[in-house]
């Protein structure tokens, strides 16, 4: 009878180590007029890019206003590294660099259309090219190009958003409904997402077990694991959503429509 | 020398105004209302490609009221019908188009609209319209409206049904499926151009393969 209570014990404990993490939302904040199409942390709190406004908003955690960027050109899903924010204008073709209130423009050797989403990691950049159906990469020494228009795998209809991480690129092929998954010489690995009915897929966070992504025009975040398996819908009080940012243990989707912000953090 | 700085100062306010009316009597205002303006990456691509236009300055869009506002040089007299034109490439639809001349004179699109009279046998139907957003909707129903004979229309987002009221002695449900597959979108007895199709904004491609 001790053994069969000990062995019940292990498999409970066993059971819930292996438990899925999920999401709870903890509460919903009002941006007033800003309508937030990229996310990325900041030292104080977040950064906020707001296209229709064409300006970029530093906020606390609170949703307080602590800076404005203002008169830029679209700006997209933003991205923030080292002290430096990157910011690419999707209509003027350039991702802008912001450290210490300088202002550059990042060097390229070939032509944006339409950049909307940019990542950085130590010397490697990464650019959604969204006009131009394609994704840059620069490995710190040299740009690549990856992908083409269509609709096969390794090839994109619009490319959103980007991310790096670890030894991989990971893309939002928002008008193909999906994400891929690309290693650094700019082979296709894995397509995630293409099964469950996304209709434009523009934003994406990556972490070492999960992969988020805003389903745009059917108001939910999907979050996969890396073997593209879902793990949790994310539905309600999300309005048009288009980006996501997984920062100090809590989860904050934007919403484009309902100009405000989810913020979540994991059920215990 | 205060005399000499009020002097100055008097005939740069003189050279600045000149300019600015030199500015404005070269240049035709625009004010174009477009419908459905829904997902920021296209509603921005529209802007970005007007902004291709040579000589085109001031390009302001409200992704609110979807009012987008310019200047193009009176020179090249751009016409309402070249606007629309170049809005419908770029896969939107055009509502109105407003443009005041540098001399004053203003311009404005005119809508077909039907006429209900006495004789008139209004009927209603509804069909199938393949469609994804809020850019599509607006597509649909200029294009149903446009039909002579169709006093109303409304396409629904999540059934893909379009609603029409018709006048029966001036047209019927084919002519109006007709006209909604030229505009790209597949009716269930029509399908859509494939290259008008592929010209559709990202967020409009509604069909599966």
């Amino acid at each position: 009878m001790k053994n069969i209570l000990i062995l019940g014990f292990i498999t409970l404990l066993f059971s819930a180590c292996e438990k899925p993490m999920q999401w709870q939302a903890v509460k919903q904040l009002d941006l007033g007029s800003i309508t937030p199409i990229g996310i990325a942390p900041s030292e104080k709190g977040l950064w906020l890019a707001d296209g229709d406004h064409n300006q970029v908003i530093e906020i606390d955690f609170e949703g307080n206003v602590l800076q404005k960027i203002d008169s830029l050109e679209r700006p997209m899903h933003i991205s923030y590294h080292d002290n430096t924010l990157y910011i690419p204008e999707y209509g003027s073709d350039n991702i802008l660099k912001i450290n210490d209130g300088q202002k550059t423009t990042l060097s390229i050797s070939d032509s944006l259309d339409a950049p909307a989403g940019v990542d950085i990691s130590g010397d490697e950049i990464v650019i959604a090219d969204f006009y131009k159906h394609r994704v840059l990469f620069y490995d710190g020494k040299e740009w690549k190009s990856i992908g083409k228009k269509g609709k096969a795998n390794g090839e994109f209809h619009y490319p959103t958003d980007v991310q790096l991480f670890n030894d991989k690129i990971i893309v939002a092929d928002a008008y193909n409904h999906r994400v891929q998954i690309f290693d650094k010489s700019g082979s296709h690995l894995t397509t995630v997402g293409h099964l469950e009915g996304m209709n434009a897929a523009t934003g994406i966070f990556v972490t070492d077990k999960q992969i988020y992504t805003t389903d745009f025009e059917n108001n939910r975040v999907l979050i996969f694991d890396w073997e593209g398996n879902v793990m949790q819908t994310l539905t309600e009080n999300i309005q048009k959503p288009t980006d996501i940012l997984v920062h100090e243990n809590n989860l904050y989707v934007i919403n484009y429509k309902g100009k405000s912000m989810n913020v979540y953090k994991v059920l215990k | 020398m205060k005399n000499i700085i009020l002097i100055i100062s008097l005939f740069t306010s003189f050279l600045f105004s000149n300019s600015i009316n030199a500015q404005s009597k070269d240049m035709d205002n625009f004010t174009v209302r477009v419908d459905g303006l829904g997902c920021p990456f296209c509603a921005y691509g529209l802007e970005k490609k007007f902004k291709e236009l040579k000589g085109i300055k001031k390009v302001t869009i409200d992704m609110e009221t979807g009012i987008m506002n310019f200047k193009f040089p009176t020179a090249d007299v751009l016409s309402i019908e070249t606007i629309e034109e170049q809005v419908e490439k770029a896969g939107y639809t055009p509502v109105s188009v407003k443009i005041t001349r540098a001399d004053g004179k203003e311009e404005n699109s005119e809508t077909q609209k039907t006429i209900v009279n006495n004789e008139s046998i209004l009927k209603d139907a509804t069909f199938p319209v393949g469609g994804n957003c809020d850019m599509c909707k607006a597509r649909i129903e200029k294009a149903a409206l446009g039909t002579l004979g169709v006093t109303k229309a409304n396409w629904d987002k999540e059934s893909e049904v379009l609603s029409i009221s018709y006048d029966e002695n001036q047209t019927n449900p084919t002519s109006v499926e007709i006209a909604v597959a030229k505009s790209g979108h597949d009716t269930k007895n029509n399908k859509a151009k494939n290259s008008t199709y592929e010209d559709l904004p990202a967020c409009c491609l509604y069909r599966d393969n």
